[in-house]
């Protein structure tokens, strides 16, 4: 109920007037008519659906090179011998202690030296490779027998193939609970975006928000209208693939 | 033979080429995205950095003596610090009861069904829920002051504006929307557990209490330990609520270092003396996390 009710308030809120959101005290909890301006206002008034391109775009390419750089490196790290190993492992296991506001300054300066400030690539580039990704895949990859990787060396196979066809299928559920993770983050990522964007036409979805929520907050039906918009399709798409969702979970906290 | 061994040669350098090939664009894009900055961080926290001048002065230590006596910084440290020591305890104490009440249900039961339902509100957008949780919370027109009103309690509480509330608030809102991850995973930890011990118990004439304490918790520790360092990390980082609700206010009482740092750095243009409050709080979970592996080494090893 309580987790629910939010989401529920939300919906019932955004087909309300501004007036009747804000005048009506108490509150009641159904629309008094069904009302769809702020949908309208939010679709076709402001750019939404370039910013939700721009959200599905920067989550699209982060997770399909978080997802394959994460395989890689993670099945190299538990099936390859080479110099540096557990070094350069130690490193990655320390990043994932740091939090992301320890280093978004200098984050920030090396993105704009880079000249990459206020572009969708700004927002991309810097979370390509993830270290709790490859954590995860190592993990995955370390019970893939090794026999099945020298039978396929014995067949001829290249080492690219070999990954490819045979580390990939036996690590898939691994890569789609790193899939979900990774695209619900870059979807939900608030701070990065709101240091690196300027631009409101390059804005992805979580700061198009604040948009509709100005200074004046005068505007609740937009905002509830906005804020459906964006929640929803997250939620469908969850609720279409809650086993993975649930089981992609769950194994990255067993193993 | 000889054929043999120099084909086994050429598979050697190809395995080499595909590590080396490989590991190096990765090694890249982690070295210029993380392990460059945060040596970076400790570096422009020397300067008297600001965007606007070229060539920034050097301030040695300077920053960090201005910001061990800037009360709004020492504010943040305790308010970060409170936020996380109450919200992990809330949250590992209410994700392990949900989890043992679900684990009670029978598997052809509506499980699956409590399952989805706790774990909805992580997918939602932070912003854009934080932002409905802020008209909720409203003290005139929000449902909040709403349903107290029906209840027939005249609470004209400001959640968000009052100094005493607005913690409270913000732990609510983010346990509300985050504690769904553990719930699974402590969940999973539970399922994991053989039947077998617990029925072998349950002959022996333990209680459930005894069951829990004596059987449930132990072999959970490894699944607890998990979920605790990564609770602890994650909202160390805790920033979209506050950012999108408070700013900070009223007065700095929902100030945490994440926001107290990005205003000093992206508002106020101060980037070395932020840079000094990030180098701190690095200082601070480093210390954290070297204590917390000491306290809790034994329980790896079983």
């Amino acid at each position: 109920m309580v987790a629910v009710f939010p989401f529920l308030w939300m919906v019932l809120s955004s087909f309300k007037t501004n007036r009747e959101i804000l005048l009506t005290v108490p509150p009641t909890f159904l629309p008094a008519a069904f009302y769809t301006g702020g949908y309208l206002k939010v679709l076709f008034d402001a750019p939404f659906f370039r910013w939700m391109l721009n959200s599905l775009f920067i989550g699209v390419t982060t997770t399909a090179a978080v997802v394959f750089t994460s395989a890689l490196v993670g099945y190299i790290y538990a099936k390859f011998q080479f110099f540096g190993k557990r070094t350069s492992f130690a490193i990655i296991l320390l990043t994932l202690m740091i939090p992301f506001e320890v280093i978004m300054i200098p984050e920030f300066l090396i993105v704009s030296g880079l000249g990459l400030l206020n572009s969708l690539s700004g927002i991309i580039v810097p979370s390509l490779v993830s270290a709790f990704g490859i954590f995860m895949c190592r993990q995955f990859c370390e019970s893939v027998p090794g026999e099945l990787l020298d039978a396929g060396r014995i067949d001829g196979a290249s080492e690219l193939g070999i990954f490819l066809r045979i580390i990939v299928p036996e690590i898939t559920p691994a890569m789609s609970a790193l899939t979900i993770f990774t695209f619900m983050g870059s979807w939900n990522n608030y701070v990065w975006p709101l240091i690196v964007i300027n631009d409101q036409v390059k804005m992805p979805v979580s700061l198009a928000i604040s948009y509709f929520n100005g200074a004046h907050m005068v505007h609740p039906s937009y905002v509830m209208a906005a804020a459906v918009l964006i929640v929803l399709p997250v939620l469908a798409v969850y609720l279409v693939f809650q086993r993975q969702f649930v089981e992609g979970l769950a194994l990255s906290g067993i193993k | 033979m000889s054929g043999g061994v120099a084909r086994r040669g050429v598979r050697w350098g190809g395995r080499q080429r595909f590590v080396l090939f490989s590991l190096l664009p990765v090694f890249l894009l982690l070295a210029v995205f993380v392990v460059l900055p945060i040596v970076f961080s400790v570096v422009v926290s020397l300067f008297n950095y600001n965007p606007l001048s070229h060539s920034p002065p050097f301030v040695g230590l300077q920053n960090y003596r201005n910001l061990f006596s800037d009360g709004v910084f020492l504010r943040s440290i305790s308010n970060t610090f409170l936020f996380v020591a109450v919200s992990v305890a809330a949250n590992l104490l209410l994700a392990t009861l949900v989890a043992l009440a679900i684990d009670l249900v029978p598997r052809q039961g509506p499980k699956g069904l409590f399952r989805t339902v706790f774990f909805l509100p992580t997918t939602a957008n932070i912003a854009a829920i934080a932002i409905v949780w802020g008209y909720m919370l409203n003290p005139r027109f929000g449902i909040v002051a709403g349903l107290f009103s029906i209840l027939g309690v005249n609470l004209q509480l400001n959640w968000l504006g009052d100094q005493k509330l607005v913690m409270a608030s913000i732990v609510t809102l983010n346990l509300w929307q985050d504690i769904g991850y553990n719930i699974i995973i402590v969940l999973a930890g539970l399922e994991s557990i053989p039947r077998m011990f617990y029925e072998s118990a349950l002959v022996e004439g333990a209680n459930r209490v005894r069951v829990f304490f004596g059987i449930t918790l132990p072999l959970l520790a490894r699944t607890m330990l998990f979920v605790s360092v990564m609770t602890i990390i994650s909202y160390f980082q805790v920033f979209t609520p506050v950012m999108v609700l408070t700013r900070g206010g009223p007065n700095h009482a929902s100030e945490l270092l994440g926001v107290s740092i990005y205003l000093n750095a992206f508002q106020f243009s101060r980037l070395g003396y932020a840079s000094g409050m990030a180098v701190i709080l690095m200082a601070l979970l480093l210390v954290l996390s070297l204590a917390q592996m000491k306290l809790f080494k034994p329980k790896w090893d079983y």
